[in-house]
């Protein structure tokens, strides 16, 4: 088997509780081991609050483990972010360079793409327009629209799988799907278990920021399951 | 620099000015009104009031706020720049220093643009220009590598304390009656003024109100001191961004 492109032992990351000096850490990811192979589409599960978006952050070289160690080979990680960076002034054209400059494309790559990203956004004319006169369903069409051009070795999603309404959920949660059949490493966090599902053939469980178990689909789902049943019925 | 983040830089800067042309009704217009309205009021206290200008009040004013505001403009704005991005800075792996950068870029390109209308205003009230502005390009070097190492050192730790905000607004004002901006430091009697004269922005007010006003070259001894202090201002801010960069995306925003 190749040796993984991303390798997270016992990585642990802490945050200040306040803003005060002196004040106590917590510990978000106490204890989390994974490998990450090309073409996994490893699924991230575990409840709220067990560090799985924090997860993610160590995972695109945002954040910096406070103990243990990250192995990366030399691949580009994104985390598929939307409207990152966008400001309101500015017209729908200069906020689509601006996000992709901001999740690494050139800027002769984003030029290339901008008549893509204007068609698949469904704007029309209102691309020329400050995205201040924008609504909220627009927004969110544009930055999906630029998000979804940048191609790194690694996808990281949070939870971002189908935005907007009804219509444009289904078109943007198929090019993602797109993308994924096309061999494309991703790591996904949801909630959503019939996507994840769906979607990937390894899951990592975490539970109060530690790895509980890392495995094929099934058997992960299976141990999970089991242990929500035994906490739900107070044993 | 890899290119791509140049070109973040290069684009941020553009949107930056874009935005700020868009955020109020006159738009550009506030690039000069601000800072005339300003000259008015210290002409009105000391020209008119007090008396304490001088004969060539004006002119002095003029070019001493022009140069302090674009140094206060990237001190504030460059500084407040990692602390006002922390969300995007959570989001996206981008080197911190793409942030102030900007902001100070696209300040020193408002500078420009004001220096040259500040220049034609000197033409029409009677200082021609002359060979001294060579030396110009040398003094704006050494001006904004002394304000963005400043504009570093408060961007490093704004993000940590927020407050600092507060006391820096005030800081810089104190600084800006000790440089010599509205005052000509000559009225300042001597003990006193030896210690003044350490100050960097004297020195650098000093410069450019000699080539601009009086056709003289600069001072080069004390702008050599000035140039190797704001160099070391410069890496010690940066070294401190640098330093403080991996804890900047744990920060609550």
């Amino acid at each position: 088997m190749d040796s993984p492109l991303i390798e997270l032992r016992n990585v642990g990351v802490a945050f200040s509780a306040q803003r005060r000096f002196g004040s106590g850490k917590f510990w978000a990811l106490e204890d989390v081991t994974l490998n990450l192979r090309h073409g996994e589409r490893l699924g991230v599960i575990g409840r709220n609050g067990a560090g799985k978006s924090t997860l993610l952050r160590v995972l695109a070289g945002i954040l910096q483990p406070d103990r243990g160690t990250v192995k990366r080979a030399a691949v580009t990680c994104q985390l598929l972010s939307l409207a990152l960076g966008f400001t309101p002034y500015l017209s729908g054209r200069d906020n689509a360079i601006l996000s992709g400059l901001m999740l690494g494309l050139r800027r002769r790559e984003i030029e290339s793409r901008l008549p893509s990203i204007q068609e698949f956004s469904e704007l029309g004319d209102f691309f020329e327009q400050p995205i201040a006169t924008y609504s909220a369903g627009m927004v969110v069409r544009l930055g999906f629209s630029v998000a979804i051009q940048v191609e790194p070795d690694v996808l990281l999603i949070d939870e971002v799988l189908a935005v907007g309404d009804a219509e444009f959920q289904v078109k943007s949660g198929e090019a993602l799907r797109e993308r994924m059949r096309q061999g494309q490493t991703v790591v996904l966090v949801s909630h959503d278990e019939s996507q994840v599902s769906a979607l990937c053939d390894r899951l990592l469980w975490i539970e109060h920021g530690k790895s509980v178990l890392e495995g094929s689909r099934d058997e992960v789902f299976e141990a999970y399951h089991r242990q929500l049943h035994l906490a739900g019925t107070g044993a | 620099m890899p290119l791509h983040l140049l070109e973040l830089i290069l684009f941020s800067t553009y949107a930056e000015l874009r935005a700020e042309r868009s955020r109020s009704y006159l738009g550009l217009v506030w690039w000069i009104a601000e800072p005339a309205m300003m000259m008015a009021a210290f002409w009105l206290v000391f020209d008119v009031i007090l008396k304490s200008g001088g004969p060539d009040y004006l002119p002095f004013l003029l070019v001493g706020l022009t140069l302090w505001q674009w140094m206060k403009s990237c001190i504030t704005h460059g500084g407040y720049a990692i602390w006002g991005n922390l969300g995007l800075i959570r989001q996206a792996r981008l080197p911190v220093l793409v942030f102030p950068l900007s902001q100070m870029l696209a300040d020193t390109i408002k500078f420009l643009c004001i220096f040259v209308l500040l220049l034609v205003i000197l033409w029409c009230a009677g200082y021609p220009p002359s060979i001294t502005y060579l030396a110009l390009p040398l003094l704006f070097l050494v001006t904004l590598l002394f304000s963005a190492g400043a504009g570093f050192l408060v961007a490093a730790f704004v993000p940590f304390i927020p407050d600092l905000r507060f006391i820096i607004e005030q800081i810089l004002t104190v600084v800006m009656f000790l440089s010599g901006v509205v005052f000509a430091l000559d009225a300042v009697p001597s003990p006193l003024r030896e210690v003044i004269a350490l100050n960097p922005v004297a020195t650098l007010l000093d410069g450019v109100r000699a080539i601009l006003l009086h056709a003289q070259w600069p001072d080069w001894w004390a702008l050599l001191k000035v140039g190797v202090i704001s160099a070391l201002v410069c890496a010690t801010g940066i070294g401190c961004v640098l330093r403080f960069s991996p804890r900047y995306p744990k920060l609550a925003v």
